[in-house]
């Protein structure tokens, strides 16, 4: 599994474009066979740190190095990284054994070398009936495994990945998605995953860095992130989050309990942390609210909230219900119950939050 | 109902196709037709392959022919070897050049025979070019650079003239290898040669062998240039096949028919084997 010594360290990145700011002193690093994935809206600098990392970009400041070598200077071509691209960027006109073959030509390998790692690295994406092909002949699905196997070929230090699902219908995504991953974890290579799309960060990854406007917003493991979110950017971003304003009304340190005056009513919050500011950020996950009975319901206990369900969606899998107060005012939340609940529009719904579900976000409410 | 499906894109093809195949086989079928047949001096015409042999049968005719062979040829690869460095150049837009690729392609609005004047003008023992050779003190006296026998001056016209085609016609395919197929060829360990090689020439190889074909057609059948700035002692084939007609009387036409068509073959079969044989070179290269 993966060793201490990072196979990858940026450090303080940073790069202008005029007076855009598309890096700013991002740091991170990733250890030997590990995934790390760059997650955040378009235009956050994950695609532009990538390229710099590739060496496609030269960094104002900063620096990156691979296997503890300063890549300062030196050109893409002589870089130990592979790149799959989210356009593929097969060549047109070589086949699929030229295209996988095609890094190694440059080693200068011999031509039974080629061959031979060739047929491997085909064997384990699944694309040995295919070699002859032209990319033109194959699905996007096979397009992306002959990128994968390219770039696998060639053995690099640190595989790239820039988007390189997102040209694949949903179904081909998840299959893909889980074949990078699986030859990632086989063959061992270091990683970095680019991409804007949450789900995949949090199934793939043993890290995701979250970026935006070129800052790292949060760092951790997806658990880490799902259930700790750093600020509202981060809970907003990943997954659906509730966010409240809230006021700390009392304390209870010696148990980690704070009671916090919230829009939806009074919330007892068990966090390991004090909040940053007496006036502070929570929030809850959709999932983290259970619906009760009638009779559940009835009896008053702590972090109980009666609300009116404003719209209601069928998922399949789940609903997901909108609530607000039952007065009308102010916001809505979000909730997300089993599939066959039968809580219908208009319902008043008594729901119930653990303490330990809510979480104070690091900023103050300004 | 599928034959039906099948035959009806070819049925659509014929209002495009028909006029172009009865126009060329008008002009082929006219100049076959033509240089097989004889007329003798009491005007009688009759069928016979005595145009042929005069005319294959003259060292003159085999010297224009492989003279235009020749200019077709360096004006062609001179072309597009001059425009691909442009066109790769100005691959993506930079400030400025808009302009340069304007400048590059405003020999197309020049007429050939304007641009040959002004040549022969440049070169001529009073030209430009002499005068400031001898004022600059490079040259005691001017020196005889118009009508050259090399027919350098003829194969720069041509460059001068074609390289914009050259450029127009490469610049759209350079254009079109995308950044990302460069950077993957980057990554994968390849140098700029190297993806030169490997990525760039073999993806814009149909629009190279266009470009060549284009240009050694009118290059080798070019009458303008090699008669305002060409070699005196040697004529194109053009230049012969005019020669033929004028020189001749009855035969004129047969003869000069018999150019014609060697002038076609020559355009057809050079241009196959000017794009065969940049296809082998690419191929080659590009492993």
């Amino acid at each position: 599994m993966a060793t201490e010594a990072p196979a990858l360290t940026v450090a303080e990145a940073s790069l202008r474009y005029d007076r855009f700011q598309a890096l700013n002193a991002v740091s991170f690093s990733a250890r030997r066979g590990e995934l790390v994935t760059l997650l955040g809206p378009s235009g956050c600098g994950k695609t532009t740190l990538l390229r710099a990392i590739a060496g496609f970009i030269p960094l104002d400041s900063g620096r990156i190095e691979i296997d503890g070598r300063d890549m300062a200077g030196l050109s893409p071509e002589r870089r130990d990284t592979a790149m799959c691209f989210q356009s593929y960027a097969l060549f047109p006109h070589l086949t699929v054994a030229d295209n996988i073959g095609f890094g190694l030509r440059q080693k200068r390998l011999s031509s039974a070398e080629i061959a031979d790692r060739v047929s491997a690295v085909a064997a384990q994406v699944r694309l040995s009936a295919q070699l002859e092909r032209l990319p033109a002949q194959l699905s996007g699905g096979q397009q992306q495994r002959v990128a994968l196997a390219r770039a696998m070929a060639v053995r690099p230090g640190v595989m790239l990945f820039d988007e390189p699902l997102s040209n694949l219908d949903a179904k081909l995504r998840d299959q893909v998605r889980a074949e990078i991953r699986a030859l990632q974890r086989a063959q061992g290579f270091t990683a970095v995953y680019v991409t804007h799309d949450q789900a995949e960060a949090l199934a793939m990854s043993d890290l995701v860095v979250v970026m935006r406007a070129g800052v790292v917003e949060q760092m951790g493991t997806p658990e880490d992130i799902y259930r700790r979110p750093a600020n509202r950017f981060v809970a907003d971003f990943i997954g659906t989050a509730n966010i409240l304003a809230g006021r700390v009304m009392d304390t209870d340190k010696a148990n980690g309990l704070y009671r916090v005056e919230t829009p939806m009513g009074m919330a007892t919050v068990r966090a390991e942390a004090p909040p940053v500011a007496s006036h502070v950020y929570l929030c809850w996950r959709p999932e983290d609210a259970r619906i009760l009975s009638s009779t559940e319901g009835e009896v008053a206990a702590e972090n109980v909230y009666r609300l009116q369900v404003r719209s209601r969606t069928y998922l399949g899998n789940l609903v997901d219900l909108e609530v607000g107060r039952i007065d009308g005012e102010g916001e809505t939340w979000r909730i997300q119950t089993h599939g066959t609940s039968a809580v219908m529009q208009g319902e008043t719904v008594a729901i119930e939050i653990a303490p330990e579900r809510f979480r104070f976000l690091s900023e103050a409410v300004t | 109902m599928n034959a039906r499906r099948t035959l009806t894109p070819y049925l659509l093809l014929i209002p495009g196709l028909a006029p172009i195949l009865v126009l060329m086989t008008l002009v082929i079928g006219m100049a076959l037709t033509r240089s097989v047949t004889w007329t003798d001096v009491s005007g009688n015409v009759s069928l016979s392959l005595e145009a042929w042999r005069t005319i294959l049968g003259q060292d003159q005719f085999w010297r224009a022919f492989f003279y235009s062979a020749r200019i077709g040829t360096l004006g062609a690869l001179i072309s597009v070897v001059l425009a691909y460095p442009v066109a790769l150049w100005l691959r993506r837009p930079f400030p400025g050049s808009g302009l340069v690729s304007s400048l590059i392609k405003a020999p197309i609005l020049v007429h050939g025979l304007v641009a040959a004047f002004l040549y022969v003008n440049f070169v001529s023992f009073q030209g430009f070019l002499n005068v400031a050779l001898v004022g600059l003190g490079f040259a005691a006296r001017p020196i005889r650079m118009q009508n050259d026998p090399y027919a350098i001056g003829v194969v720069i016209l041509q460059v001068w003239k074609n390289m914009p085609l050259a450029y127009l016609i490469l610049s759209g395919s350079v254009s079109a290898v995308s950044d990302d197929l460069l950077n993957a060829a980057r990554d994968l360990g390849v140098g700029t040669l190297g993806r030169l090689r490997r990525v760039v020439l073999p993806l814009t190889l149909r629009s190279l062998q266009a470009a060549l074909i284009l240009i050694f057609i009118g290059a080798a059948g070019d009458y303008t240039f090699q008669a305002v700035a060409g070699p005196t002692n040697i004529n194109s084939m053009a230049q012969f096949m005019v020669r033929m007609e004028v020189d001749n009387g009855l035969q004129g036409w047969s003869l000069s028919a018999v150019v014609a068509v060697m002038l076609m073959g020559l355009s057809l079969f050079g241009a196959i084997a000017l794009a065969g044989l940049v296809q082998v070179l690419v191929k080659r290269v590009g492993r």
